[in-house]
């Protein structure tokens, strides 16, 4: 059977049985529980916080640390897929004769890695506040 | 049984990329983008491009969509309605059919490809890396030294916000 | 199709089935984590429901279906829906890629009056000739469910706990990659076929060509890269969200992080995520660096087949074959399973920013000497035939 067909009914049969575990409780709660008290003006609609009641709502910003881990990620992520062709094709290039080069482009390319994220962990860019 | 994968693949492409053109909320704009990602991996998948499928699902809806829905988290908090500006629609409706129409009309014919299949070798992978690292090594040096640049930059931008 | 209405039958009901079969992991890891914890704990875990509790998760089941469904009006409520069929559909992607078994192999029969020909049938959902870039990639796909739970929710706990969740999956999918790449500069292939294949010969390499061969171990990538293993392992703990790197669900920091609005069913569906991760991860580690479901002196298809078969048809020999071989694997997984689970129970949790540093300062770093170690030793050692 085609790979992508399969994958397809993968995702279905999940997302079928995943479902309908969801719409039987669903129902159950819509023919079983009074609908009444779930308004926005009961105590059931406020986010949950330990017990406390209400806080300010705007008050602090999301850390910048996010976006930073993000960016990064998104950068090493590049760096190491462009890697793995190599990998897979390493052993050929030795048996031509010619292994030390394609190992070279390889340390420089992991030096650059390298290079960048030293200089990230000696900046302190990667602490966390 | 390709043609009905095609069809449905580039379906769901071309949906999840009007949605994020035409929908409001930011989210729903970058799920549907996720989701073009993903169909265009099921595109290279299916003509044999294996690798190139794998890298679009880890790098483009993996790694730059999941900045791109963080970002939107970030910085979405403040306005969850937007306004549509309707005012000059049938120009901007004008520009992008023109641009549709010079991109389909123009990559076809300068690159030569034909509708066939691509026959994938015994191991294209291979041959991908064999290529990249003979001939063209010294532009995957470059790409490294401009991730590098790239690194550097984002923290240093960060950084003069901050301080 | 190109194929008949029989093998088209058989393989959906195969996709199905192992999905199932990941599903109904989950109650026997549950009930061997709570009876685990609780004999590490000095305590009865449950045993009061089934034999030795055993059904106690069934229990549990019908009682979380019937608690209310419930979901606040700050919601985005189709994303707060979406977000557990998210969390369910990579790790069963992720699962259908991975070899189980050797593959069975039907030799022609009538049915019905049709002559049906032999028929090859894999142990997985869809071949997958790139399978750890495929795994790797539906891994990434993830981190999204973790993001719509926790914005979904209308609070901003949620949306921290979401954050903080996904700032650690996607630092620790690095390592996790490099960890990989050793695996690929060892074994020279994507596809987990081959790696199982490899590893299906006694454990022989080229020493500055002498070639050393050692016949009572097989080939198996834990001997080659025992700190790959380690980093992978680690980072694979990270990814399936399992204490020691537990933060994002920590009850005591950010009350249940991502997942605080949720109730009923659509949490037991998380939870089915997390340990189908596990499943996941613990096979991963089997098949990369265990030998997958060969064990190779003693257990293979070959010496399998070479007992079988003067006894039995081919069909029913390959049909045994493939048991036997699936209960080697699962017991070699069930030993990862129960390795995860000894050490949530054993080591206390990281500080968020303890696990970041992890995460970036020391696998990241480790990770990139073994890819450079296992390059320049393959070279070093290859160096005598050029």
């Amino acid at each position: 059977m085609n790979s992508l067909f399969a994958i397809g009914i993968v995702v279905l049969v999940a997302a079928t049985v995943i479902g309908l575990l969801m719409s039987i409780a669903h129902l159950i709660t819509r023919y079983t529980q009074k609908p009444a008290n779930t308004q926005s003006d009961s105590d059931k609609d406020l986010p949950y916080e330990c017990g406390l009641i209400g806080t300010p709502a705007q008050s602090s910003r999301i850390p910048s640390g996010y976006y930073l881990t993000a960016i990064l990620f998104v950068l090493f992520d590049i760096e190491i897929i462009f890697l793995y062709p190599w990998a897979i094709a390493y052993r050929d290039f030795l048996s031509t004769g010619d292994g030390l080069g394609y190992l070279t482009a390889f340390i420089i390319f992991l030096l650059l890695f390298i290079l960048g994220l030293f200089w990230e962990i000696r900046v302190k860019a990667l602490n966390w506040k | 049984m390709t043609p009905f994968l095609f069809y449905t693949l580039s379906f769901l492409a071309l949906y999840g990329a009007l949605n994020t053109i035409f929908r409001k909320n930011p989210i729903t704009c970058a799920m549907h983008l996720a989701l073009t990602m993903v169909a265009l991996a099921g595109l290279f998948f299916n003509i044999g491009a294996y690798f190139i499928a794998g890298v679009q699902l880890v790098v483009y809806a993996g790694a730059v969509m999941v900045l791109f829905v963080m970002v939107v988290m970030l910085f979405d908090n403040k306005q969850t309605s937007e306004t549509k500006d309707n005012k000059h629609m049938a120009v901007k409706v004008f520009i992008s059919v023109f641009m549709l129409g010079i991109l389909s009309g123009v990559i076809p014919h300068s690159t030569g490809f034909t509708n066939k299949i691509v026959a994938p070798e015994v191991t294209p992978t291979k041959s991908l890396a064999t290529l990249l690292f003979s001939d063209y090594v010294l532009f995957f040096e470059w790409i490294g030294v401009l991730l590098m640049i790239v690194a550097v930059g984002v923290v240093l931008l960060s950084r003069s916000e901050d301080s | 199709m190109g194929e008949d209405i029989f093998s088209s039958v058989i393989n959906t009901v195969k996709i199905v089935i192992i999905f199932l079969f990941m599903v109904h992991m989950v109650p026997l890891l549950v009930w061997v984590e709570r009876r685990a914890s609780a004999f590490m704990q000095n305590r009865f875990g449950p045993n009061r429901v089934g034999p030795f509790g055993l059904t106690q998760l069934l229990a549990d089941l019908v009682k979380f279906i019937f608690k209310e469904d419930f979901a606040s009006s700050k919601t985005n409520k189709f994303y707060f829906y979406l977000a557990p069929v998210l969390a369910i559909i990579p790790v069963a992607l992720a699962f259908g890629s991975l070899p189980l078994s050797s593959p069975i192999y039907i030799d022609s029969f009538q049915l019905f009056g049709y002559s049906l020909g032999p028929y090859l049938f894999e142990i997985r959902s869809f071949p997958m000739d790139v399978g750890i870039i495929f795994v790797f990639g539906v891994s990434s796909l993830a981190v999204y469910s973790l993001l719509l739970a926790g914005w979904s929710s209308g609070s901003k706990f949620s949306l921290l706990g979401a954050l903080r969740a996904s700032a650690q999956a996607i630092s620790y999918e690095l390592a996790l990659s490099l960890s990989l790449l050793g695996v690929l500069i060892l074994f020279n292939t994507f596809s987990f076929d081959q790696i199982i294949e490899m590893q299906n010969q006694s454990l022989n390499f080229q020493f500055f060509s002498k070639e050393i061969k050692i016949n009572f171990l097989p080939n198996w990538g834990i001997f080659y890269q025992p700190l790959g293993a380690l980093l992978l392992f680690v980072a694979l703990f990270a990814e399936a969200n399992r204490l020691p790197f537990d933060l994002p669900e920590a009850e005591a920091e950010l009350v249940a992080g991502y997942h605080t609005e949720y109730g009923g069913i659509k949490i037991i569906i998380f939870y089915m995520g997390e340990y189908g991760h596990m499943l996941v991860a613990s096979s991963l580690m089997v098949i990369l660096y265990f030998g997958g479901y060969n064990l190779y002196p003693l257990l293979n298809e070959e010496i399998l087949q070479s007992w079988l078969l003067p006894n039995f048809s081919l069909t029913a020999t390959s049909l045994l074959t493939s048991l036997i071989l699936f209960l080697c694997f699962f017991l070699k997984v069930l030993f990862f399973l129960w390795v995860f689970i000894w050490v949530r129970w054993t080591l206390p949790r990281f500080r968020y920013d303890q696990l970041m540093d992890l995460g970036w300062k020391t696998l990241l770093p480790w990770s990139l000497f073994n890819a450079i170690a296992t390059a320049v030793v393959i070279w070093l050692v290859n160096w005598g035939n050029a």
